[in-house]
């Protein structure tokens, strides 16, 4: 009991969230509920940021009932790539990773072999709401697969890594990169076994990493490094997380972006709730980043000046950056 | 957001002190026990009468009710019905309702209710009853049968007692070819106290039918036939079917004679359901109230004043949000997870017809099984609504085939699952499984392992019988749990679960 207490009191000290906390100061707080689905449904996200002028995955068409699924054929056309997604699912549940096609075969991202059926059926499950959050009705999104940048190639395993940054009220206050195990079957999303990696807001140097809540510094199935790795136009990046705030409105998000070969930083997804591993990842509290930025805003609204997202993010890395490194 | 806290702590507070003050008053003042008084046995006796009026005849009830003459006292009795005209008589000991009205149609529902306790006294009324009476006419095989059967009754008794004693032992002989012939293929126990009657007859031994209630709570019952004689001090009470002699003390003698608990007038399917539990009011301070302030009564604005069939689903119902605050503590204080969140306190609510060791038996039992049909379904690539009817079809065959197999191998307890709801089972069935694909079995087992957990908490809550008694009692406690729950709702501290999740900060500190 007594050890509890010491634990509880070296948490807060070090300025940890919980999710109590995160719920209660953060989500409820700076989260209109209203704002929700335009979230929560990746088809607005994207019709959002392609109005703001944001990048993101091209979209190839949207399968909104059983009958569509018909026009599948259509849709992907001569394409030999491409990913099915749930509008709304949630935690990557759903996602299918269409990589090479051969006859009537597709290939999925793991090298799995999987019929034409096989796919519908998935859309179909898609469209029955068995991903969605509260299992109601929802659509299936098609889209551009994003090839990653070479300079993953060494400390990942299958997959697309992405990058996680963590926006109050359009300041950017924490930046991750999460990388695909083998035990994560290729998906980015930590709780199924991916690797996150703090990433420095300034230089965007990658730190030290968590796999399954535990500290590590290589990468389990490559055994590379994945500290220290610089991460490319970094800038680019901060400034997409940055515009998130105007794009969706709400206070407090999680924003998911990945580098493609080609296309560059494109946003993959906005998170309402998101999780709180990436602190583990940055070896640092949230709750202290969190306060500063409240405490900035607080002396901003008494001068009465707002701030555009490229101002912000030089903020955010006087603030937070240059983190000393291990 | 200061104001926010603010209104939520005046809030809070005001909804704590509502809740304290008028469980206060209650105890201070009106003397509610805070406990349940065993000692005094205070019975709750409901009878529900329905029948379907016709709607052109006028409509006449007539009911037997307990005379209350002896044992028992009465403490409150009242006739609810709407429109009836409502008198009560005496007659032969009895004493008879009738419910009358000129005009009703449809389903008719009155209802009869007694509050009475044992009456504790030593003193003992005359009692006179008939000593001698006439044969009951027959002839031909009967009578035969009838005298073969006397001759050996004679035999072996001495006095009224002994003799109505063997007469019993003999008419159940079902072997006897004359108790055969008497009974006519009718082994009822009204036939057989009519078989017993006649020999009784023959001898001139009075007899009379005594149409009893057991007092016990929570059990759904129809009137119990006694015969009793008296043998010129008392009354000696037997059972037609075993012979036993002497009234247990926890029967109620409801009415006497060979009349029907209920006859109606202008209207048919009549029908009368009793229920009664032992109530856990102080019998001493309910009798002083009862006489005291007869309309002005307290307890007409508690929950003691519903129907007692409503009564006993508010008994459930109250502590509903003591199981919802396991939940809320376990998932947001300790940070337990569990499937979905309310699902537990559901199962916690199943747990209740099935007793929790069964049911636990029963949950994971029927939810692998589930599983495995679950994963089976997977290669078919159903659709969701399609698949998940299929679940819940082979949950309910699984449950009947539950229910047979147990029924077969003599445990009742099997047949009590029944009621498990199905829907529930098959929805943590589909979302198992889901998590079990997504996240993997170790997680999906944790989840589940969690869920029962949580379940079983709150099942023992929930069933903690003071702790009803006190919720029941003094419903404004639920205001302070909201206080709590209030309160809860801008906790920020760690969850318990937290602080293992985020030890790895401390290691680094340390190193």
């Amino acid at each position: 009991m007594f050890g509890l207490i010491k634990t509880w009191k070296a948490l807060e000290a070090r300025g940890i969230m919980g999710i109590n906390r995160r719920n209660a100061d953060y989500v409820l707080k700076y989260n209109k509920r209203h704002l929700y689905p335009i979230v929560d449904d990746k088809i607005i996200t994207k019709e959002r940021a392609l109005a703001a002028g944001i990048h993101v995955p091209e979209m190839y068409g949207v399968i909104e009932t059983e009958k569509e699924i018909e026009k599948l054929d259509q849709i992907i056309g001569g394409r030999n790539d491409f990913v099915i997604k749930p509008a709304q699912g949630a935690g990557g549940d759903g996602i299918m990773v269409i990589a090479d096609r051969f006859e009537d075969r597709y290939r999925t991202v793991s090298g799995k072999i999987i019929s034409h059926e096989e796919i519908e059926h998935q859309i179909s499950s898609i469209l029955t709401g068995l991903y969605s959050l509260g299992g109601h009705r929802d659509r299936a999104l098609i889209e551009y697969r994003v090839t990653p940048d070479q300079i993953f190639k060494s400390i990942s395993y299958e997959g697309v890594p992405d990058i996680r940054i963590i926006v109050l009220m359009g300041y950017p206050v924490m930046a991750m990169l999460r990388l695909p195990t083998r035990q994560s079957g290729g998906k980015a999303n930590l709780h199924q076994g991916a690797i996150g990696v703090g990433v420095d807001l300034a230089t965007g140097v990658t730190l030290r990493g968590t796999w399954l809540n535990n500290i590590i510094s290589k990468h389990p199935d490559t055994t590379n490094s994945v500290d220290g790795v610089q991460l490319p136009t970094w800038d680019g990046f901060m400034k997409l997380a940055a515009g998130c705030y105007e794009l969706c409105g709400l206070g407090y998000i999680g924003v998911d972006m990945v580098l493609d070969q080609e296309k560059g930083p494109l946003i993959l997804e906005l998170n309402a709730r998101p999780g709180l591993n990436i602190q583990i990842a940055n070896d640092c509290g949230l709750t202290q980043r969190t306060h500063a930025i409240e405490a900035h805003l607080e002396a901003l609204a008494k001068e009465g000046i707002t701030e555009d997202a490229e101002q912000r993010v030089r903020v955010a890395q006087g603030l937070f950056g240059h983190v000393p490194g291990h | 957001m200061r104001s926010l806290t603010l209104h939520l702590k005046v809030l809070i507070t005001v909804l704590v002190l509502l809740g304290v003050a008028v469980t206060a008053y209650q105890i201070l003042v009106l003397g509610i026990p805070v406990t349940e008084d065993e000692t005094d046995d205070l019975w709750n006796i409901d009878a529900k009468i329905e029948f379907v009026a016709s709607t052109k005849d006028p409509v006449k009830v007539q009911m037997f009710v307990p005379p209350l003459n002896r044992d028992y006292v009465s403490l409150n009795e009242s006739f609810i019905s709407n429109n009836y005209g409502v008198s009560v008589n005496r007659a032969d000991g009895n004493r008879k309702v009738t419910w009358s009205a000129r005009r009703a149609s449809g389903n008719q529902t009155l209802y009869y209710r007694l509050v009475l306790t044992k009456r504790y006294s030593t003193e003992k009324a005359k009692i006179k009853g008939p000593t001698f009476r006439d044969s009951l006419a027959v002839d031909g095989p009967e009578k035969i049968a009838a005298e073969a059967l006397m001759a050996p009754i004679r035999q072996h008794s001495a006095d009224v007692e002994t003799f109505v004693g063997e007469t019993i032992k003999r008419v159940n002989n079902l072997n006897d070819d004359n108790v055969k012939l008497l009974l006519a293929g009718d082994t009822s126990s009204l036939k057989k106290a009519q078989v017993i009657d006649l020999l009784l007859s023959i001898a001139h031994v009075p007899m009379e039918r005594v149409h009893t209630i057991r007092l016990v709570a929570d059990t759904p019952q129809t009137p119990e036939l006694w015969l009793r004689s008296f043998n010129g001090n008392d009354w000696l009470y037997f059972n037609p079917d075993t012979g036993e002699q002497g009234l247990p003390s926890d029967r109620l003698l409801w009415w006497t004679g060979d009349d029907n608990l209920i006859t109606v007038d202008g209207g048919k399917k009549a029908n009368v359901t009793f229920s009664m539990n032992n109530s856990e009011m102080n019998a001493i301070r309910l009798a002083k109230l009862t006489d005291e302030n007869t309309d002005a009564d307290f307890l007409e604005y508690s929950l003691y004043g519903l129907p007692l069939q409503t009564q006993q689903t508010f008994m459930i119902m109250v502590m509903i949000p003591i199981g919802v605050l396991v939940i809320l503590i376990l998932r947001n204080l300790i940070g337990i997870q569990t499937l979905g969140t309310f699902t537990p306190v559901l199962i916690a609510l199943a747990f209740r017809e099935t007793q929790l060791g069964f049911g636990i038996v029963l949950f994971t039992v029927i939810t692998a099984l589930g599983l495995s049909l679950r994963s089976y379904l997977e290669h078919l690539k159903l659709q969701m609504l399609p698949r998940l009817s299929v679940v819940l079809t082979f949950v309910v065959v699984l449950i009947a085939a539950i229910s047979l197999f147990s029924h077969k191998l003599g445990l009742e307890r099997g047949l009590s699952v029944a009621l498990f709801p199905m829907v529930i089972l098959t929805m943590t069935i589909e979302r198992l499984s889901i998590t079990w694909e997504e996240r993997g079995g170790g997680h999906a087992m944790k989840v589940a392992i969690g869920t029962l957990f949580a379940a079983s908490l709150a099942h023992l809550l929930m069933m903690v019988p003071e702790l009803v008694y006190f919720v029941f009692t003094f419903p404004a406690v639920l205001l302070i749990l909201v206080g709590f729950m209030l309160a809860m709702g801008r906790y920020r501290g760690y969850r318990l679960t937290e602080l293992v999740r985020f030890k790895a900060f401390l290691k680094k500190a340390d190193a």
